[in-house]
């Protein structure tokens, strides 16, 4: 089982690695969902890449978004410089375009993002027919629940044990493209395309209007009225890494690109330190839970 | 001589119903197929999903007046819920439903391999986008497409003509715009009163300034109205076929009214004659909550409205209002 850490800037890279990760994931300039969510630029993707291979780690892209088909051709485009660099692992969030880089690029390991949705066994059993190589599920799905994703085989089955758990589920929500859509140019990627911010999906995610952070006025046909935000809670499951480790889960992903260096690192730590001892046999050790900021929210997640 | 077929044939008007007992009040007469359960809540009062004898007495209550019986089935499932879809799966297999929607890929698979004789409808909530997802589906036997529905008009028509698979358009009714797995109304059971499930049949509503969305638990839907009426004949002239009316969280007096406009605004169209009349939007607008908007299919953010027909409605029930 590997650690598989965020990272949204070189430096956040740099204390991912330091921290213990085997592999850390970052979004590619312009193809992931940006906003707070760092996104490295060529030059700093190729310098985490020999950072990485230097401490025996990997570094994994995200392109998470999910492009309209004239900008898709430019994102395949970018692939081979991405191979060239170094690159073994993509995490796309579409399942067209999982299959197209399946068809054109089958050297490369494919990861179907936690925002495909997926959290049964059988949309596991989905991903691996059309070609993935690895599902993320939140980590609301827990160890029992894995071990009957992870039992059929033949995909690496990765849980986000680490994460912001929202009122509406990844991959499930329309609320802020609703109240505003708001096309933005593409940072360093495409001239032409569009970042559909306020889209969960599509992009801009950075800037989601903090729908569900609003405070609302409840209302019913009753006549009650009440204020209501929508609930969120930081999950953390520190403690079911063993569980997760029986389960035969592949990886521990931590949700966090916006994390500062200073707030990732002890967090892959401790992850790291967890994952050491169940492999070990020994029971985790008991911390309170890593509580991250309170400004880190679905803007800055 | 048989009887020509109508141009009407061609086009399918939809909707939604979550239990028996909204499906025996509502006067169905409009539609020509309906959708069969809630895909937000196992809880919701007597969903079909949880009730494969109910399934089966709908199917047969549709069947007899000569309408298609579609099962839906969740938005977002987990493991332990699955028993009880393969069951109402089951039942709609045997009892000879038309066709199943599915918002999960993995049922996508599942009814593939374990009901090949299920003709597999794909819901908005699993995300389609893209031609190359379509292409995906498709492998996979899919029958037909509701794209996500943040997609306008122009990608959506991209999708149908370059996909090869029909693709359904929701045309009136609350946009579904997210699903969770927990229930923020159950916090309020003592307070209000209400218990679970009456709770989310009560026309919750959330607002803010002029954003609104609408409550069903576990489902969040917009608050305004999709209305596309005045834009049918654009939709028929793309291509568009079938067509949706959401109405799983309305009153059986809603599916009737807005079905009953439809079909006439459908028929209209049909013929060539693109005028809306202003008595579909006075009718439409006396069962709209919070006025209308256009979903996303112009491109815009989905609580935005584009047209001249029924814009002036954009707030229509003042009584609501002032609540």
């Amino acid at each position: 089982m590997i650690l598989l850490a965020p990272a949204g800037s070189p430096r956040a890279v740099e204390a991912a690695l330091e921290a213990g990760a085997d592999a850390v994931y970052v979004g590619l300039q312009g193809w992931s969902r940006g906003g707070a969510r760092g996104e490295l630029g060529s030059e700093q993707l190729a310098d985490a890449v020999r950072r990485a291979a230097g401490q025996g780690a990997e570094i994994q892209v995200a392109l998470n978004t999910i492009p309209k088909p004239p900008e898709r051709a430019a994102l395949e485009a970018e692939i081979p410089r991405l191979v060239a660099l170094g690159i073994r692992t993509l995490i796309v969030n579409d399942i067209g375009i999982l299959v197209s880089l399946r068809r054109r690029f089958p050297q490369l390991s494919l990861t179907a993002s936690v925002g495909c949705g997926a959290q049964t066994a059988a949309d596991v059993a989905f991903f691996r027919e059309i070609g993935a190589d690895a599902v993320v599920l939140p980590g609301t799905v827990g160890p029992d629940q894995a071990a009957e994703c992870t039992a059929a085989g033949g995909i690496t089955v990765e849980v986000m044990l680490h994460m912001v758990e929202e009122f509406v589920l990844l991959g499930r929500c329309g609320m802020p493209s609703y109240v505003h859509l708001k096309p933005t140019a593409m940072p360093g990627a495409l001239a032409a395309g569009m970042r559909q911010t306020g889209s969960m999906k599509r992009g801009g995610v950075g800037t989601c209007f903090r729908i569900c952070q609003e405070p609302w006025e409840l209302t019913d046909r009753h006549g009650h009225r009440e204020q209501q935000f929508f609930p969120s809670r930081q999950l953390s499951r520190l403690g079911d890494v063993p569980a997760y480790l029986a389960a035969g889960v592949g990886a521990l992903k931590l949700q966090g690109r916006s994390l500062p260096p200073e707030s990732l690192r002890p967090l892959v730590a401790r992850y790291r330190l967890a994952l050491d001892e169940a492999g070990a046999g020994a029971p985790v050790p008991a911390w309170s839970e890593l509580a991250l900021p309170t400004s880190w929210t679905a803007v800055g997640r | 001589m048989p009887p020509l077929p109508s141009p009407l044939a061609r086009f399918e008007l939809n909707t939604s119903v979550s239990n028996l007992r909204h499906l025996r009040a509502s006067d169905l007469g409009p539609y020509d197929a309906v959708y069969l359960g809630n895909i937000y809540c196992r809880r919701y009062e007597a969903n079909f999903l949880e009730r494969p004898d109910d399934v089966a007495e709908a199917i047969r209550v549709l069947q007899d007046q000569g309408k298609r019986a579609y099962l839906t089935t969740y938005a977002a499932p987990r493991d332990d819920g699955m028993p009880p879809i393969r069951r109402a799966l089951e039942t709609a297999a045997s009892k000879g439903a038309a066709a199943v929607e599915v918002h999960s890929l993995g049922l996508v698979k599942l009814v593939r391999d374990e009901f090949p004789g299920l003709p597999i409808h794909v819901g908005n909530f699993a995300n389609v986008y893209t031609d190359a997802g379509v292409e995906v589906l498709k492998g996979f036997g899919v029958a037909r497409i509701t794209p996500s529905y943040e997609l306008p008009l122009d990608e959506v028509e991209a999708i149908a003509r370059d996909g090869g698979i029909p693709v359904e358009l929701v045309v009136h009714g609350k946009l579904p715009l997210g699903v969770s797995e927990s229930c923020f109304l159950l916090d309020h059971e003592t307070t209000w009163g209400l218990p679970c499930p009456d709770l989310c049949q009560g026309d919750v509503f959330l607002r803010k300034e002029d954003w609104s969305l609408k409550s069903v638990g576990k489902g969040i839907l917009a608050g305004r109205d999709v209305s596309m009426i005045e834009h049918l004949p654009r939709l028929i002239a793309q291509g568009h076929r079938h067509f949706r009316i959401e109405a799983v969280s309305e009153s059986p007096a809603y599916r009737h009214v807005v079905g009953a406009t439809y079909r006439e605004a459908l028929a209209r169209a049909v013929c060539g004659d693109p005028r809306p009349e202003p008595r579909w939007g006075e009718a439409l607008s006396a069962q709209a909550r919070l006025g209308f908007c256009n979903g996303f299919y112009f491109g815009r953010s989905g609580m935005d409205y584009a047209g001249a027909a029924i814009a002036g409605q954009a707030h229509p029930n003042p009584e609501w209002r002032e609540r």
